[in-house]
């Protein structure tokens, strides 16, 4: 094994549950993230050795009792998710420097899982005035980020509606255009202008259902093949693209009445006009 | 009449058809310019960061992140012989770690070694002493968000505590900004020597960071060269190793993302200037006809529609620049939210080339998108479709 590689296996070693490690004769169990199971072709059953030092001094044998699937964290997409998990024990025993008569006393970190989660902030407050100097956090996720890239979409697919709705606006005016001689003859035979403006607002509803439950299908098609493409790339079980039935509404919502309007306001560039300049050539 | 000119009165003719294929470019440029900003925007503002720093070399234990791998042994002796090389001006060694404020809450602490260069930037006060008075409480400096949450200048003392270790009072000599804190971050720096007596280690020998500026006239690389060579247990990387490492990792997100919105766009003006110019060919096959039989070639008709389209997109392309900025400006203050990015971080960063690449991509989506309504015209019969015409 590389320098380097040794290095990133050491520092990838995780904080386990608690409990007792096996018999002495027996090297203690770890889990294996699925990542470093694939990559160092390992397999259940395995002996490896693990070891605090970078140079591998003092390394210990340890058998892979079982492989597991990390949490897939998008802030964490691009590293490698290469980590074993361990008995805080032997974890202990493997970090110790040598002569720190502090080292079996000494931990990271202490989960805590309240009765009542509710409580977070009191028990924080109560904790870190009887043990100051203690930083105790929530482990509520840190919906910020989220919030933010949220906000970051939002306003790039307001942009793209913008564009979307000066495009579809040019078509509509240019098929409107094209009919500019059935409009003048339909007005010619006696037809109302609201007549023809509903006839084009009876097709233009029908056009932008269809092109939204389109759209809508075409995503729900895609973002299968979204996700596992980026899943093959990242390594990660992360899922990237979900249309929930939200989404769809949403889209349904804005895409059909910019749809309407559009051809509507098309239209009524035509309608307007007197009928002799409609049959004009 | 010139290619260029009956052109230009053809967009003229259907001014409503010419405008919202303008708008429509103009917004979708907006968008591609933008993406191409993002595309390099995080890298190049935190090259621009790390160079505003002072240091070109940094050195850490393992290649872990600076603070997120183990500390280097035997401080002095690495910094002795670091400092000792032909090819290093000066070194400075810094710790990093957490501790309590009066008010409870943490904040990040610096143990800094003696240095010459700025690390941080002075506001108010003196700069930190290199060393702690022999007597007394040792000297901070603390950057404003602490500043204001403890209500702090120079002169005043703060009291900090690590953990269970008996609290230290410090005294301030200034407030800084330090380059790497984020828009929240509440950071004092102090000597490692007081650094070490708060973590209750004294006699500790450790450092997390060295920060190493070359000599003068000596490459970032023979100073990175010449460390590893000295030190080889450690791991020297210059600021253009850090980008480029960040560049592989760190950033993808927004790469991967300006890259798909950049396809999309451009696949959306092509799709738009495409049908703009498609159906306008079509409702005037009969005057492109008539042109052809007035003596006009195909190469003629195919200049016109090529101009036509470059007109439409050149305008909608110009006015995507101005918009592309306001826009960036708006989605830079957003993402600039996301927490713990330091506060001079920039996600769209203007640069030259990105202005070149959106002019070379549009004018390519416009010769691309020109292509099929001139293939249209220059197929055009001219006597079938001029006898069509007249009796229809």
């Amino acid at each position: 094994m590389s320098r380097s590689r040794r290095i990133l296996l050491t520092a990838a070693v995780v904080l386990a549950a608690p409990a007792a490690s096996a018999a002495a004769a027996e090297p203690p169990e770890i889990l294996v993230s699925r990542q470093l199971l694939e990559s160092r072709s390992l397999s259940v059953g395995d002996v490896v050795r693990l070891s605090s030092d970078p140079e591998g001094d003092g390394a210990r044998p340890f058998r892979i009792a079982g492989v597991y699937e990390p949490t897939p964290d998008p802030m964490k997409l691009t590293s490698r998710h290469w980590a074993v998990r361990m008995h805080l024990p032997d974890l202990m025993e493997l970090n110790a420097p040598p002569g720190d008569p502090f080292a079996a006393e000494t931990v990271s970190r202490i989960n805590v899982a309240l009765r009542d989660p509710g409580d977070a902030a009191t028990f924080i407050g109560d904790l870190q005035a009887r043990l100051p100097g203690l930083v105790a956090t929530s482990t509520t996720p840190d919906a910020a980020v989220f919030v933010v890239l949220e906000r970051f979409h939002l306003a790039i697919a307001l942009v793209t509606v913008l564009g979307s709705t000066a495009f579809l606006l040019a078509l509509m005016v240019m098929r409107a255009d094209e009919r500019r001689e059935i409009v003048g003859i339909l007005r010619l035979v006696g037809l109302s202008k609201s007549r023809i403006l509903l006839a084009v607002l009876v097709e233009g509803t029908c056009i932008a259902l269809a092109g939204a439950a389109f759209g809508i299908l075409f995503a729900a098609v895609m973002q299968d093949a979204f996700n596992a493409f980026f899943q093959w790339h990242y390594d990660t079980s992360l899922t990237f693209i979900r249309l929930t039935p939200g989404i769809a509404v949403r889209c349904v919502v804005l895409a059909v009445p910019l749809g309407v309007l559009a051809g509507l306001v098309a239209s009524w560039t035509l309608l307007r006009r007197e009928i002799v300049a409609l049959l004009r050539r | 009449m010139r290619p260029a000119a009956l052109a230009w009165r053809g967009l003229v003719r259907q001014p409503a058809r010419a405008s919202l294929g303008i708008v429509g470019i103009a917004a979708v440029g907006a968008l591609l310019f933008d993406m191409l900003l993002l595309s390099r925007g995080l890298v190049v503002s935190f090259r621009d960061l790390l160079d505003s720093a002072g240091f070109d070399v940094r050195v850490t234990a393992t290649e872990a992140l600076p603070t997120a791998g183990p500390p280097m042994e035997e401080a002095s002796r690495v910094c002795a012989t670091i400092g000792a090389l032909p090819e290093v001006e000066q070194v400075v060694p810094l710790n990093f770690g957490l501790a309590t404020a009066p008010d409870g809450g943490s904040l990040y602490l610096i143990g800094s070694g003696p240095r010459t260069r700025r690390t941080w930037t002075m506001i108010e006060g003196e700069p930190l002493p290199d060393e702690s008075p022999p007597q007394g409480p040792p000297p901070a400096v603390v950057n404003r968000n602490l500043a204001r949450d403890l209500d702090v200048g120079p002169g005043d003392t703060i009291r900090l505590q690590i953990r269970s270790f008996p609290a230290m009072e410090l005294v301030v000599t200034g407030i800084v900004e330090i380059i790497f804190d984020d828009a929240e971050a509440r950071t004092a720096a102090t000597t490692r020597e007081a650094y070490f007596r708060l973590h209750g280690l004294p006699d500790a020998d450790t450092v997390d960071l060295l920060l190493v500026a070359s000599a003068p006239g000596v490459r970032s690389a023979d100073t990175v060269a010449a460390i590893r060579e000295a030190v080889p247990e450690y791991h020297p990387f210059s600021n253009a190793d850090f980008v480029a490492r960040f560049q592989r990792t760190d950033f993808t997100y927004f790469r991967q993302i300006s890259f798909v919105l950049s396809t999309v766009t451009l696949f959306f003006a092509f799709l738009l200037v495409t049908t703009l110019l498609t159906v306008s060919v079509n409702q005037r096959f009969a005057e492109i006809a008539a042109l052809r039989a007035l003596g006009f070639t195909r190469r003629r008709v195919v200049a016109d529609l090529l101009w036509e389209s470059a007109l439409v997109v050149g305008a909608g392309g110009f006015l995507a620049l101005p918009a592309g900025g306001l826009l960036a400006v708006r989605l830079d203050a957003i993402l600039r939210d996301i927490p713990g990015l330091p506060a001079r971080l920039h996600f769209f960063v203007f640069e030259p080339r990105a202005v070149l690449l959106h002019v070379a991509l549009l004018g390519l989506t416009g010769v691309l998108a020109a292509l099929y309504p001139v293939f249209l015209a220059a197929r055009l019969p001219i006597a079938a479709t001029l006898r069509k015409e007249t009796v229809s």
